[in-house]
């Protein structure tokens, strides 16, 4: 049987993810695999490029070095673009002419960050001037990195989880950092309004200025940024202008291919476009409606197609994921799972302040289901919060029971000490202050000690402890065969 | 109340070693003149137990003298089982092998063995599957217990000894982490060591889904979600990384494959982790910032990790931890496995397991199987290559499988294996099955043929623990008439099948001259290890290469076993377990041990001091999940998984994970957790997935009161 080409469009986390789980089903005995990425490096955890502001090369968060698509006998294309197609003649078109031919295509091309039209931001030829960058590669973190110097001004234009990031990477870089967010909160997608309040406070104690409610119009300077023009018609100077007011699927190339897009490239529960033989995946693809920007969704995609190309499961269904967000933002621990707003009139809401502690806790209870939750400040229960929205098991009548740590749940009331004969600590008590004063007694009275032996130490203590008549009996019982 | 006679020691002279687990207990037992001594003492003068014994060890010598004793062999004749003489017992078994080798080929007999078994008589077992009978189908039930982490040992470090030093260096350790091992109930004379650690200032973590006994000791408590250990390790190593944690230098000198794994785990960030595990990304940074800050620090393993589906990657995901602090080799530190059977160790090492030969050779490497078969007298060609792993093998018994005869030494597979219903099944369609036990049990009711044999107490042998110390049982007790020894059963049946020059042992001494030889020269190194030095050094740990050799008590600290002498790094990444929680059997469902019972419960549900105080087995249940399913203390609640269905009566207690329900193993029947268990594979080291199933709660009858 002759092997297929499979081409691979993009070479981002879903590309790589997509790789390691067709890899691990051994699609490289089926497949002639292509990947074709735009930048130049292997596949990178883009979660962490805020290590590279914060001094870090590159190599510390490459997940595949291009000896890994080598080594696995993946013709891994670096620094070429796909810009379409041709799902026909099964031709892939690049931006440099080349037509590499394929049998099997899956966009996973990803996102590009959304760069508002704001006022003088570009220069003649359509480039964004010196001074303003995105934030979503490698090259965009190292240009931050370059452009941070000591007592450098930065604005930073958005205040959801990558517009944090980055100013939390650039003031740990002692620049002077203004986050301006055109909502009235911080993070309002992952965060309701009191969660953000609570945010912004920890934010703002983490060393970050916090503009909100307000957008930028433009930005002044000539050759280069010196400030932003806010809504209010205030400037704030700036050296820096970072952009981090979201991201939009790259869909170009599959438009040019005369594949479905809505927002994203359409797929269907198998990741499948309506254009045979092409799929998607990762963020450049909607699937019921909804497009996903972090990382579970994703990987869970890349299992259902890598079941699907390789016959490994062809039943494999994706069905859509649960939200789920936990992040440090500024030193602030925040979780943010489902809904965080009640949408009826029936979803319960519990809210715990913590005013003085900066900590704020929101659970929205739909039929006796955890249907969402925020927390900000602290995160301990995050992860039995995330079991009872994952599983959607019934809530305890009690709602807050959700919020105990599980050590305080487990710990025995009336701790063993024998552990050979079960006997715990309140029955020696007992037994003691019924006259049992001498290890033998209280061996004879509960049977306590006479298993391994290795409690009598203990037993001896709890006789001293409370024994009427504290006994010099009870120390020579101790001897181990006494 | 139970009555331990507290002797005191002058009267108990024979020192030996308890018939149970693997850290094989010194004992004392009687006065070396009574035929079935009732006493027994802890020996205070072994430096691995140091004179303490569990329940189990204290009461262990009431089966010397237990009126359900096999004493005559048993043949079934007209479907009952009839007592019959030792001539016309093994002439049954010797011509079932004979008539199933003629008609079906010799891969057609299958042997099973145990870890209960002496060094002797597992190598032994091993020569008589390979030589008399010439099958490739021998393999033991220590392929449930410890062939992940052996796999992984192997892989990282060239070398399988479950811990790569003495268990009294535990005290020294600053941290200790066990890895989904409950000692306290499990090994419980281990726990001195914890305490003295933890007095001398040290710290013990713990990783279980159940706040055990282990874990209620334990400076820090992680409760993870069955089945994501995995994860827990590789989020562990990515906190390592980014907190600088890891030891450069080490890594450079004395391993490859580092940049690999670094790689791997930047993907488990630990908010991915968190969900996965459950274990706050708060306790995670806690724990590696006491691992990597520590000047002593060990990973000790246990069942949980390593009886999944991807055992052996997980091992490898906590060996990689260590190995990037840079623990293994250094004093007190390290990765190591607490084995579970009483020669789980030594069971693995000397050919009863399908891939390997004696001295941890390879039944595929030509150069071991000319080593061996030189030893043997036999021509290496006549050697069976690589057969059938434990499940595979019983589940390949019957005409379709095409096992048709079977001989089971020293293990209860009807009780101890997964899917049981299934292998129930297997079992029944057999055309011959001898089981060597010293009693009935689950499995011996579907034997055509049943030889009664020899307990511990009642003939000598070597073990060898789980640190690598072989170790001497004595003989201290007189068997009953009727009785005959494992060593004299195997030569009965070379014999009778033609091969009885090659099996002309007359005691356990003779087996281990033999096994010596047959180990020289391999990993597992015996031939410098005599009866004598074992009795005058307390033990002798392998590799002891020669008689002036002071054998191995620690391990890597120059160099590691792999020919570069360097340890391996194995990149490995989470997957889900062959049969995960869903809609329809929304809980996990775990397994483990009482203190008072051992594997199957065939010798300790026969003890009344422990059948008291542990009569059933009891479920826990989270109070959530209980009050969800109407589930009360002592409810009798019905289990179903997609395998089969179990009855227990609950306790409900707050010390499990409300995602999660436990049973302990050791009962058959209506009550055997193994009904549920899934036979998922580990595709490296063949274990099924006895921790994690998927079950859901059918049925919930009235409380019965508990005792």
């Amino acid at each position: 049987m002759t092997r297929k080409r499979l081409a691979i469009v993009g070479n981002g986390m879903a590309a790589g993810r997509l790789l390691d789980e067709l890899v691990r089903r051994t699609a490289t005995a089926l497949f002639d695999i292509a990947v074709f990425g735009e930048e130049v490096h292997g596949s990178y955890n883009r979660i962490l490029l805020g290590r590279i502001i914060g001094g870090a090369t590159a190599d510390e968060i490459t997940l595949k070095p291009r000896a890994w698509y080598a080594d696995r006998g993946v013709v891994f294309h670096p620094g070429k673009l796909v810009t379409r197609l041709d799902a026909t003649a099964r031709v892939a078109h690049t931006r440099d002419g080349e037509q590499h031919p394929f049998d099997v295509a899956v966009f996973a091309t990803g996102s590009k960050p959304i760069v508002p039209p704001l006022d003088g931001l570009t220069t003649g030829d359509g480039k964004p001037k010196a001074g303003a960058f995105v934030y979503r590669t490698v090259e965009d973190s190292e240009q931050i990195r370059r452009a941070a110097r000591p007592a450098g001004s930065a604005v930073v234009l958005g205040g959801g989880l990558l517009g944090l990031e980055a100013a939390k990477a650039l003031c740990d870089l002692g620049l002077h950092v203004t986050v301006v967010q055109r909502a009235d909160t911080l993070m309002n997608v992952q965060v309701d309004a009191l969660g953000g309040r609570f945010l912004r406070a920890a934010v703002e104690r983490a060393g970050i200025f916090v503009r909100t409610g307000t957008g930028a119009v433009g930005v002044r300077g000539e050759d280069r940024i010196t400030g932003v023009v806010l809504t209010t018609g205030e400037i704030l100077p700036a050296d820096m202008f970072v952009l981090a007011c979201g991201i939009r699927p790259r869909v170009d190339a599959a438009e040019a291919s005369g594949v479905p897009v809505r927002t994203g490239i359409v797929v269907n529960d198998l990741l499948a476009t309506s254009v045979p033989g092409v799929f998607a995946v990762g963020e450049c693809a909607e699937h019921d409606g909804k497009v996903y920007g972090v990382v579970p969704p994703i990987w869970a995609q890349c299992e259902v197609l890598a079941d699907i190309l390789t016959g490994a499961n062809p039943q494999a269904r994706y069905r859509g994921s649960k939200l789920y967000t936990r992040l440090k933002v500024a030193g602030v621990e925040v979780a943010s799972m489902g809904v965080v707003e009640p949408t009826t009139d029936a979803d319960e809401v519990i809210q715990v302040i913590e005013d003085r502690r900066g900590i704020y806790r929101k659970l929205i209870v739909r039929d006796g289901k955890l249907a969402g939750a925020v927390l900000v400040g602290e995160t301990d229960s995050a992860p039995a919060l995330a079991r009872w929205f994952d599983r959607a098991d019934p809530l305890p009548p009690n709602r807050l029971d959700v919020f105990c740590s599980p050590d305080v749940l487990a710990a025995a009331a009336d701790p063993e000490i024998c552990n050979c004969h079960h006997v715990t600590h309140g029955t020696l008590v007992g037994a003691i202050r019924d006259g049992c004063t001498t290890l033998p007694q209280l061996s004879a009275a509960t049977t306590a000690g006479t298993g391994c032996g290795s409690c009598r130490g203990a037993i001896a203590k709890l006789i001293l402890q409370h024994s009427p008549r504290t006994a010099d009996a009870a120390v020579t019982g101790t001897g181990r065969y006494g | 109340m139970t009555s331990l006679p507290l002797v005191p020691p002058e009267a108990l002279s024979v020192r030996t070693h308890c018939p149970y687990c693997a850290y094989q207990c010194g004992m004392l037992i009687g006065d070396g003149t009574a035929d079935a001594p009732g006493t027994v003492q802890g020996d205070p003068h072994f430096p691995v137990n140091n004179g303490e014994l569990c329940i189990k060890g204290w009461t262990s010598t009431t089966l010397l003298r237990h009126p359900d004793r096999l004493t005559s062999p048993l043949v079934r004749v007209r479907g009952e089982l009839r007592p019959a003489t030792w001539d016309a017992a093994l002439d049954a078994t010797a011509e079932a092998i004979r008539a199933t080798k003629e008609r079906y080929g010799p891969d057609a007999v299958g042997v099973f063995g145990s870890g209960a078994l002496t060094n002797e008589k597992a190598y032994l077992l091993g020569k008589f599957a390979r030589v008399a009978v010439g099958t490739a189908n021998i393999d033991y039930n220590g392929r449930y217990c410890m062939s992940s982490a052996a796999a992984a040992g192997n892989r990282a470090f060239g070398i399988d000894r479950g811990l790569p030093f003495p268990v009294s260096d535990i005290e020294k350790a600053e941290v200790v982490l066990l890895v989904g091992s409950n000692a306290a109930d499990t090994l419980p004379p281990i726990m001195q060591w914890f305490d003295r650690q933890r007095r001398a200032g040290g710290r013990l973590a713990v990783i279980d889904p159940r706040k055990t006994a282990t874990a209620r000791a334990a400076d820090l408590f992680l409760p993870v979600t069955p089945g994501s250990d995995l994860a827990l390790a590789n989020g562990l190593l990515y906190l390592a990384v980014e907190e600088n944690l890891i030891a450069r230098k080490f890594i450079e000198s004395r391993t490859t494959g580092f940049d690999a794994v670094r790689r791997a785990v930047l993907t488990y960030h630990p908010a991915h982790v968190e969900r996965l595990t459950g274990v706050a990304e708060a306790t995670m940074r806690k724990l590696v910032r006491w691992l990597g800050s520590a000047r002593s620090a060990m990973i000790l393993s246990g069942r949980g990790p390593e009886q999944q589906s991807k055992g052996v990657d997980t091992a490898n995901a906590f060996i990689n931890l260590a190995l990037a602090l840079g623990l293994p080799g250094k004093p007190a530190s390290g990765w190591g496995t607490l084995t579970g059977q009483g020669n789980g160790q030594g069971g693995r090492e000397h050919g009863q397991k399908a891939d390997q030969l004696p001295g941890y050779r390879l039944i595929e490497v030509d150069p071991h199987r000319e080593a061996v078969a030189k030893v043997w007298g036999v021509d290496p060609a006549s050697l069976p290559r690589k057969g059938k792993s434990a499940f595979e093998l019983l589940d390949a018994l019957g005409p379709e499988g095409g096992i048709r005869s079977l001989l089971v030494m020293g293990s209860n597979v009807a009780v101890a294996s997964p899917d049981l219903t299934r292998i129930g099944c297997r079992l029944a369609a057999l055309d011959h099955l001898t089981v060597c036990d010293a009693f009935l049990n689950e499995t011996a009711a579907h034997a055509h043929v049943i030889l009664p044999a020899y307990q511990w107490a009642e003939e000598e042998g070597t073990m060898t623990n789980l640190e690598g110390r072989v170790i001497h049982r004595r003989r201290v007790a007189r068997p009953p008439t009727g009785v005959r020894g494992d060593i004299d059963i195997l030569r009965e049946l070379a014999d009778r099948l033609g091969s009885g020059d090659k099996f002309a042992f007359h005691s356990a001494r003779d087996v281990f001259e033999e096994l010596r030889r047959a180990t020289a020269g391999g990993t597992a190194d015996y031939s410098g290890i005599t009866y004598e030095r074992i009795d005058r050094e307390d033990g002798v740990c392998w590799p002891c290469p020669s008689e002036d050799h002071p054998g191995t008590p620690r391990l890597f600290a120059d160099r590691f076993a792999h020919p570069d002498g360097k340890a391996r790094f194995f990149a490995v990444e989470h997957r889900p377990a062959g049969d995960e929680p869903d809609a329809h059997y929304p809980f996990y469902f775990t397994t483990g041990r009482y203190r008072e019972h051992y594997n199957s419960g065939a010798q300790t549900r026969l003890v009344g001091a422990l059948t008291k105080a542990r009569p059933h087995p009891l479920l826990q249940i989270h109070p959530a999940a209980a009050t969800r399913h109407r589930v009360g203390g002592g409810s009798v609640v019905t289990l179903e998984s997609r395998r089969g269905r179990a009855e227990f009566r609950a306790e409900v207690t707050p010390a499990i994970r409300p995602d999660t329900l436990f049973a302990p193993f050791h009962w058959g029947g209506s009550e055997a957790a193994n009904q549920l268990i899934n036979p998922a594979l580990d595709p490296t080291s063949l274990m099924p997935e006895f921790k994690l199933a998927a079950v859901r709660i059918v049925a919930v009858g009235t409380p019965v009161e508990t005792p």
